[in-house]
């Protein structure tokens, strides 16, 4: 070989032109190709490199430039080969997309109660609303007597009340709270007006468990108390709820009700269409509300001139079961995997 | 509350249909239930008249009737009655006529019975709808037209035919609503009319009454008042069609004209009477008092009671004869041979007529009443009433006066009404004229106090008002809900209220576990008690005895959970038993056990959120090209890391339980300062083996409320830069005894690491030929960091450090 930098310079351009129009169409065309060129003891350019050493000092780094660039060119050549070989053979034809994908878990899910319930947390929460907690367990000024249950009032047979077994003592003064309505107590004797707050929770009756009733069941509960907070604040946030939960076209009736601890006490009913009833649908009782009574709120000692309030209480299950038209209460505790995956 | 359309509009001349009644009743308190339409579709039912009757030839039980129904051609009808008589004016039901019996609809067609014609039918009383009478045809009276429609007579005679009942839902703070009269007192509030009440005047004084009977009253706590008034030499008979139609009309049974008018005058007044025959009291006296524990009664119903003390007892100078306010007693009954009665018209205590009720397991139409409390002046009035209408269908004489026991008269309230609080609680405008409408329309007498301030005195029918937030609800009611209006706006309540931490934290959760593949269930926290008691174990936390209820109607819900985990057992046992063998699940919910340990809220329990998670069956589903396999311990506790990540908490300290417990196989416990926050472990093969499970089961259980604690002590997230520099990977495999656990390898690693040492992970263990017998290799990958770029010699000398640390410790063998 004529070791000067003209003769490898006219080398390096004819390699390039050899480069750039080879074909390269298969694994093993590729791999001649990198042979050829590239192979570590016989190949074109590695040998060339090996020329370096023997050419004058000032032209060897033009050299090694030179050779540098050629080995790049054939390189990504190469690469080129490869990635484009490797496509084909993962070409439509090959691959069938229709199988199923791989699944490495099933799916989880939400219980339904649970669904109803951030629902109805969510659409308070929006309206400025916090939220309080309670215990299940309760005493019985908390459940009743703060809430202006005269003793032995017929308001208490409303109300079926599992008692704890207190041992000797048998005050019978603990027992499973009725209601979520405690909470609202707890939560004025914790802090100071005003209050604007849900208590999402368990409630229990002492009953036997039917298709439609259940020894317990959930309820959402609402507290607000300001200064010259009045009824009409009551409706306008009872309604809002209601179209936020059932609808915008939703039909209410807001009418007279009873509940010891609030006055003037008042019922939401929702208009539900069945088109098998002879009314094409009845009125459902969805929520209790009312103005604070004055005896409750002097009770936790809240000054009853200055401050009023609102309170509300509805079930969870029955406008879920309405929603999803679960006829049977049962169901919802029975956890059937093929219940639980409709959710 | 059964209330008639037709008896209620005898009192208000309210001009409504049923329909807009029931809506506007509703609508003011008092809630409609149910809408009944009674009676009475008669088309095609004529009054006839019996020409003749034969013996039918075929049948004995049979007759023959040539009926005339006012036309030149008599027909023949073919009757079964005993009561048929020539002369008879009946009801008939012309063939085409449409009739319903016990619910079924029934056409009359023109028929051959036992070969004979019969055009028609002969009706009695219950296949016209009017009673449940099958003794015999219904005979009309001479005042019949033959030929009429039978709905002309019904209507001329018996005043009532065709009749809407509507059920009310009276709410306990409406005593008033138990009667005709108070719902018609509501309905002339709304209307703005007149409420018209029948003219009675009772007698002032005791007249001859006291010849004929003593009353004293020994317990006024029970009984605040007794009169009574006679009748003497009265006929006891059936009551006439319009008495039995309006008892009917409420579901009421007929039972005679003296016992029916005591339950007529209850059912417009709301005073419960009790009619007793004169002639069965004895020594001419009734003494009221307080029963003794262990005293013995027969009531109207024949059931023996055995009575506890404080019952209010109605006794003759011999014995008790009715439990006050309750139900007669079978000694003093009125029977058809009756002819002196004598009227109680008394008031019994709410709370104690309650308790006895309650105590006797009775409850009846008059305890109904005087539990909501009884109008405590209507009582000379209602016995007024009663003894009238007696003479005027039984005949016989009232006796001049009447005895009226009343300790102590209470004299009415007087209640301040603010206008300006109306609307302070309403947030509406009501003109004062209006306010005083409502009030005396509803029986209130009105003074103006001072300006803005009315005087009202609250009616004895209203024992249920208390104060000024009572008067604004009957307004509220009155004037009408639908009145209230909406806001188009709504103040908005600042500052917003704060979130605590822990809000977020539950939700966090639950996407996670949802997202892997758990399903939430929701399981009853009642269970029977030898559950909750083979659960209360330590392991779950529960360190006391569970908590017992004292009256559940089922021994399967006599205690509370101590644990979610026999819920969740329970419902993966219902799972595979219905085939369904993936059994991932989790809860949330509140658990109980005795001691204070736990308390939050009240003294001497524990009660605390739990969160459960169980994994037991298939871990993932097979496919085409990745088998299927069973969840293990490994597969949990990975979970449970990630969801310690999930919530950013970390590092617990950590107990390894490889012993079985009574429930648990062996078990991680999770702690700090040295409270349990959870629980990683496998279930006790027994346990499993009861449940019916086919696979092991994994569970981890929380306690949620204190792993809140700790999220909301968290030092918020602070961004810590990225390193710049690059990570340093390297390989370390090492052989150790056999019986070694990887944890204290892993721990004692990472100590010797530091700082450097940023991450481990085991990436292999192996036994096997290529390591000595009773050894294992362990594979680890480690990840080195700085604030700089490490050279190969630094990180050389911290693995070098790790490796003498592990030989050290851990006899540890480098392998290359």
């Amino acid at each position: 070989m004529d070791n000067t930098i003209e003769s490898l310079k006219s080398t390096v351009a004819d390699l390039n032109r050899e480069i750039a129009t080879a074909h390269l169409l298969s694994t093993s065309e590729a791999e001649e190709f990198r042979v050829h060129y590239l192979g570590q003891k016989r190949g074109i350019i590695t040998q060339l490199f090996k020329v370096i050493p023997h050419l004058p000092k000032t032209d060897r780094r033009e050299a090694g430039q030179l050779l540098n660039a050629l080995r790049n060119t054939a390189q990504s050549t190469l690469a080129e080969a490869h990635s484009k070989v490797a496509k084909d053979s993962t070409a439509a034809s090959q691959i069938d997309l229709t199988l199923p994908g791989r699944q490495h878990r099933w799916k989880g899910s939400r219980h339904p109660i649970s669904l109803a319930l951030t629902k109805i947390t969510d659409i308070f929460n929006r309206m400025g609303f916090n939220i309080a907690e309670g215990p299940e367990m309760e005493d019985d000024w908390h459940n009743f007597t703060a809430l202006n249950f005269p003793d032995d009032h017929p308001a208490r047979d409303m109300q079926d009340t599992l008692f704890i077994d207190e041992g000797h003592q048998h005050s019978s003064h603990i027992l499973m709270r009725t209601h979520t309505s405690p909470v609202q107590i707890r939560a004025m004797l914790d802090g100071k007006p005003p209050f604007r707050l849900i208590a999402p929770g368990r409630v229990y009756r002492n009953e036997t468990i039917t298709y439609k009733s259940y020894c317990l069941f959930h309820q959402v509960e609402g507290l607000v108390v300001d200064e010259g907070v009045t009824m009409a604040d009551l409706k306008t946030t009872i309604y809002s709820f209601a179209q936020s939960f059932f609808g915008h076209d939703v039909k209410l009736r807001y009418r007279p009700s009873f509940f010891p601890f609030t006055e003037p006490s008042a019922e939401l009913d929702v208009w539900w269409e069945l088109p098998d009833h002879p009314n094409g649908g009845r009125w459902m009782e969805v929520l209790g509300s009312g103005m604070v009574h004055p005896n409750v709120l002097q009770a936790v000692g809240i000054d009853a001139e200055r401050y009023t309030g609102y309170a509300f209480g509805m079930g969870v299950e029955r406008p879920a079961m309405l929603h999803y038209g679960i006829q049977d209460i049962r169901v919802l505790y029975e956890n059937d995997n093929r219940f639980l995956s409709q959710f | 509350m059964k209330i008639s359309y037709n008896w209620l509009t005898k009192y208000v001349n309210h001009q409504w249909p049923p329909q807009q009644v029931g809506n506007a009743l509703t609508m003011s308190g008092l809630e409609v239930e149910h809408v009944d339409q009674i009676g009475l579709s008669l088309d095609g039912v004529i009054v006839g008249q019996i020409l003749s009757v034969q013996s039918h030839p075929n049948a004995d039980r049979l007759r023959l009737c040539e009926v005339t129904l006012g036309e030149p051609q008599s027909l023949q009808i073919v009757c079964g009655a005993p009561n048929v008589e020539v002369g008879q004016r009946v009801a008939v039901a012309t063939v085409g006529t449409t009739l319903t019996l016990h619910g079924k609809s029934i056409k009359i067609k023109k028929a051959k019975i036992r070969g004979e014609i019969s055009t028609g039918m002969i009706c009695a009383e219950d296949e016209l709808g009017l009673s449940d009478d099958h003794d015999g045809i219904m005979v009309l009276s001479d005042h019949s037209v033959i030929g009429e429609p039978l709905l002309d007579y019904l209507r001329r005679e018996c005043d009532l035919t065709e009749d809407v009942c509507f059920d009310l839902s009276i709410t306990p703070n409406r005593p008033d609503a138990t009667c005709h009269i108070g719902v018609a007192r509501d309905l002339a509030a709304l209307r703005d009319v007149p409420l018209r009440l029948p003219d009675i005047t009772p007698p002032s004084s005791t007249g001859d009454m006291d010849q004929h009977l003593d009353v004293e009253i020994h317990c006024p706590e029970l009984c605040g008042r007794y009169t009574a008034m006679m009748v003497q030499n009265v006929t006891v008979a059936p009551s006439p069609p319009w008495l039995q139609r309006r008892l009917e009309s409420v579901g009421l049974r007929s039972i005679n004209n003296v016992v029916d008018i005591t339950n007529f005058v209850m059912y417009e007044c709301g005073q419960p009477l009790h009619a007793f025959n004169y002639d069965l009291i004895s020594n001419k006296q009734i003494v009221v008092r307080s029963s003794v524990s262990g005293e013995e009664f027969i009531t109207l119903d024949e059931k023996h009671h055995v009575l506890d003390s404080g019952v209010a007892l109605i006794c003759d100078g011999h014995q008790p004869i009715a439990i006050g306010g309750i139900m007669g007693g079978k000694n003093s009954e009125v029977d058809d041979s009756t002819t002196n009665i004598l009227i109680e018209s008394a008031w019994f205590d709410p709370s104690g007529t309650r308790r006895s009720a309650k105590s006797l397991g009775i409850s009846t139409d008059a305890s109904y009443r005087f539990e909501r409390g009884v109008d405590a002046q209507l009582q000379p009035w209602a016995a007024m009433r009663a003894v009238q209408l007696i003479n005027e269908i039984a005949g016989g004489s009232v006796v001049n006066g009447i005895i009226d026991i009343h300790p102590h008269p209470q004299p009415l309230p007087t209640l301040d009404l603010r206008l300006s609080r109306i609307h302070a609680i309403l947030g509406i405008e009501i003109t004062h004229r209006h306010v005083t409408q409502i009030l005396v329309s509803l029986g209130f007498h009105v003074d103006e106090k001072t300006d803005g301030v009315l005087s009202c005195t609250v009616p004895s029918h209203r024992p249920d008002i208390f104060g000024e937030i009572d008067l604004i609800e009957e307004i509220a009611r009155i004037h009408g809900y639908d009145q209230i209006p909406l806001h188009s706006h709504t103040p908005l309540q600042l500052p917003a209220p704060l979130a605590r931490p822990s809000d977020q934290a539950r939700d966090e959760v639950v996407s996670f576990l949802t997202g892997n593949g758990f399903r939430e269930i929701y399981t009853n926290s009642l269970l029977p008690d030898d559950v909750a008691s083979q659960f209360s174990q330590g392991v779950l936390g529960v360190e006391a005895p569970p908590v017992r209820t004292l009256n559940a109607v089922s021994s399967s819900m006599a205690t509370l959970r101590p644990s979610l985990l026999p819920g969740m057992l329970s419902v993966m046992k219902h799972n595979v038993r219905h085939s369904q063998p993936v059994l991932r699940f989790y809860e949330f919910g509140h658990v109980f056990h005795q001691g204070s340990a736990q308390s939050t809220f009240l003294e001497h329990y524990s009660e605390y959120d739990a969160l459960l998670i169980g994994i037991s069956g298939p871990l993932n589903p097979s496919s085409w090209d990745t088998s299927s396999r069973m969840a293990d311990f490994f597969d949990l506790k990975g979970d449970m890391s990630l969801l310690f990540d999930t919530l950013q908490l970390n590092p617990f300290e950590m107990q390894f339980h490889d012993q079985p417990t009574e429930i648990t196989e062996y078990h991680i416990t999770l702690a700090t300062e040295n409270l349990r926050c959870a629980t990683i472990a496998k279930l006790a093969d027994s346990i499993q083996d009861y449940y019916e499970l086919p696979h092991p089961v994994f569970f981890a259980d929380f306690n949620w409320t204190r792993l809140l604690e700790l999220y909301d002590q968290k030092p918020p997230t602070a961004f810590t830069p990225i390193s710049l520099y690059p990570i340093v990977e390297r390989d370390l495999a090492i052989s150790v005894e056999e019986s070694q656990s990887v944890g204290s390898l892993l721990s004692t690693l990472q100590t010797a690491g530091k700082p450097l040492l940023k991450e481990v992970n085991v990436f292999d263990i192996y036994t096997g030929d290529q390591i000595p017998a009773g050894q294992k290799s362990i594979a680890f990958s480690l990840r080195f960091g700085a604030d700089r770029t490490l050279t190969d010699k630094e990180i050389d000398r911290v693995m070098q450090k790790i490796v003498d640390v592990l030989s050290k410790q851990f006899n540890a063998i480098l392998r290359s």
